[in-house]
């Protein structure tokens, strides 16, 4: 039925937006299933394409008479919420533009998020925020400063509770929709970060419907097909694989609450079993999470025979961790064929390469010694060795070449640069000239992200500049580094912070080398306590505090800290002492 | 209130010499707690005290002291069981 549908109405008619596709679904297929939402402790609730949609036109009515237009940007801050789909959907249906924000974790100080917001606020020209009543109070100085471009704070929940029926304004919505066309800024995604170093990615509706065309195809996605998601959808990987996606091929979608997930993993299990769900993805860090965390007594009664595929994607994909899942869940149904991986960006809309469905991905055991020098060679007894994961080929629309510094292609078994041309690339980042420049060569867009082509498969190494990414998200060590600086005892301008593997984990921990005049066993512990509690305030888990006196860290020939350099001393410097 | 022994497995989890734990001291507000390694934490003392808790459970947990009751709750159950 995908394909059909396809064929028949959304490839042929190039002028589609994202809401003529839910529209299409829910006038031809009223009672289909569109988003079931998942709730451990409340209770699930499932949307129909007519529900949702009725919905989204109830809200997009509200927003209108509160003054949202055409073409603003319309910030939504939610925790997991049923009402979250028909909000999101009723910006779209006034062709405004919708971006998703994470709501703040407690640990995050609220003027860091206010601060954070204000920013991205500035940059990314943010007009609305959508948001739960109890962030209200955070946000509402943002609004009434006079510097700030935030128009008003809007609260849809309150609306939808204890609301009579009025009829919505289908005519005025539809009005304001139609001043937009396939190439109009759908919605907005920013990278990861907290004190203003987000980048805003602009995805057309053009761009979005491009790349689940194509997506679609390399996964070979059918009507029988059900997506499962724990991702948070301020998240490119949940948004567009698990939440467009399916919405725009009328597949269902369970969305689970992020929150619940990571407090009892389980859950993903459960759904899966319960709805027989055949498509999850996942970060690397998942596959260990959910493999250590997941007792065998909750295991009962649940079969994951149904899934097609775990998507491996966000992280660099280890093997040990599909080793280890596939050793823990085999009995319950994991084949080692639906391990599957892919390679995905905000500013691709997502995916650029995927593993072929149903086959088992490729494996190459590599030298060590010569990978780190750029040179991927097949190991040899006694060498030291990496296991790398490839993550397919590239999907239709989409090119990779592998590139040196001067951005001339290397050949086949030789790291660099992973550069990008797809038929689904972003727009450029909002209201950046400069960095959107920085980032294009000759009509590549320069990743960031090492790699290397083998046998036409596509290998990602991790990334080339210092950006940290635990848990699938993106940490900027600055950010952790300036909070840092200002920790009484710490020597200012004197902090190094990275990522470190972790191979118990699966993902990255974040380690921090502080110089200070502190000698003391006790004045230490203090301060290394304080170092946590000042990451605390950004949201950020310190894993490893290391305190040195002053004029330990090394500096690179810019004169600035050489993070790679202080991670490579501190690291001999604790296999020393723990041969010692 | 939070016992001498609940308190001990937690510290030592999250490798702190010392912390304030009381309560009303909510997980966000201890160092090194995150969402990550909060069922690593759960596990740890499910094994101490010898009890296991539910999912549903562990959800509903708002403080340190509700944590508390829960596992008084479980030894309860578990000694009469």
């Amino acid at each position: 039925m995908v394909d059909k549908l396809y064929n028949s109405h959304m490839i042929a008619n190039n002028h589609l937006l994202l809401w003529d596709c839910w529209e299409y679904y829910a006038k031809n297929f009223p009672k289909r299933q569109a988003i079931i939402h998942w709730d451990i402790v409340g209770k699930p609730f499932t949307w129909t394409y007519r529900g949702l949609i009725e919905e989204a036109l109830s809200i997009a009515d509200s927003l209108m008479r509160q003054g949202v237009k055409t073409g603003d940007v319309c910030a939504l801050i939610f925790r997991h919420n049923k009402y979250f789909s028909p909000s999101y959907m009723a910006v779209a249906a006034i062709g405004a533009i919708p971006a998703i924000l994470a709501y703040p974790n407690p640990r995050l100080h609220p003027d860091k998020f206010r601060d954070g917001l204000s920013g991205m606020a500035q940059k990314s020209g943010l007009d609305w925020i959508m948001t739960e009543k109890e962030l209200e109070p955070v946000i509402k100085p943002l609004v009434l400063g006079r510097k700030g471009s935030i128009k008003g704070i809007l609260l849809p929940l309150e609306w939808i509770t204890g609301r009579k029926f009025v009829k919505p304004r289908y005519e005025t919505i539809r009005k304001s929709r139609d001043k937009i066309n396939s190439n109009s800024p759908f919605l907005l995604q920013h990278s990861s970060g907290t004190t203003g170093l987000q980048k805003a990615v602009v995805l057309s509706h053009n761009s979005v419907l491009e790349h689940i065309k194509r997506y679609r195809q390399a996964i070979e996605l059918s009507e029988n097909d059900r997506i499962v998601n724990w991702l948070p959808l301020y998240h490119d990987m949940g948004l567009i694989a698990a939440f467009h996606m399916p919405l725009a091929c009328g597949i269902p979608s369970i969305q689970i609450d992020p929150f619940q997930w990571v407090c009892a993993p389980v859950i993903l299990l459960q759904a899966i079993s319960q709805k027989n769900a055949t498509l999850t993805w996942l970060p690397n860090f998942a596959y260990n999470f959910m493999a250590d965390r997941i007792r065998e007594e909750e295991m009962e009664n649940i079969s994951l025979l149904s899934m097609r595929m775990f998507i491996n994607c966000s992280e660099v994909v280890r093997s040990e961790s599909h080793k280890k899942f596939l050793n823990r869940f085999r009995k319950y149904g994991v084949k080692k064929e639906s391990l599957a991986a892919c390679y995905a960006l905000a500013e691709t809309t997502f995916a650029v390469t995927q593993t072929k469905p149903g086959a088992v991905v490729a494996s190459f055991t590599v030298d060590s010694d010569c990978l780190a020098k750029g040179i991927v060679r097949p190991v040899k007894k006694a060498q030291s060795s990496k296991v790398c994961i490839s993550s397919g080929r590239p999907i239709s629309g989409c090119s990779i070449k592998i590139v040196n510094e001067k951005i001339a292609e290397l050949p086949e078994n030789r790291v660099g640069t992973v550069a990008i041309k797809s038929a689904s690339l972003f727009n450029g980042y909002r209201n950046n000239p400069k960095k959107t420049k920085q980032v294009f060569k000759n009509g590549w867009y320069i990743s960031g992200d090492l790699g290397f082509c083998h046998n036409g498969e596509y290998f990602i190494l991790g990334r080339k500049d210092d950006v940290i990414i635990v848990a699938g998200s993106n940490i900027f060590p600055e950010d952790i580094e300036n909070a840092i600086n200002k920790v009484k005892g710490v020597i200012p301008g004197r902090v190094a912070a990275f990522g470190v593997e972790n191979l118990t984990t699966g993902t990255q921990g974040v380690c921090v080398v502080a110089e200070t005049c502190c000698v003391g066993k006790k004045d230490k512990n203090i301060l290394a306590l304080a170092i946590k509690q000042a990451a605390m305030n950004i949201d950020v888990t310190i894993s490893m505090v290391h305190l040195v006196p002053p004029r330990w860290l090394i500096k690179s020939s810019s004169g600035k800290i050489s993070r790679k350099v202080n991670k490579e001393r501190i690291l001999a410097q604790i296999v020393t002492q723990g041969n010692k | 209130m939070i016992s001498e022994r609940l308190k001990k497995i937690i510290l030592l989890e999250l490798k702190l010499d010392n912390f304030d734990l009381e309560d009303t001291t909510q997980a966000y507000q201890v160092p090194g707690w995150d969402s990550l390694n909060h069922v690593s934490i759960l596990s740890k003392i499910e094994k101490a005290y010898g009890v296991r808790f539910k999912s549903v459970e562990v959800l509903r947990l708002k403080n340190l002291g509700d944590l508390q009751d829960l596992v008084n709750k479980k030894i309860e159950g578990h000694n009469r069981g």
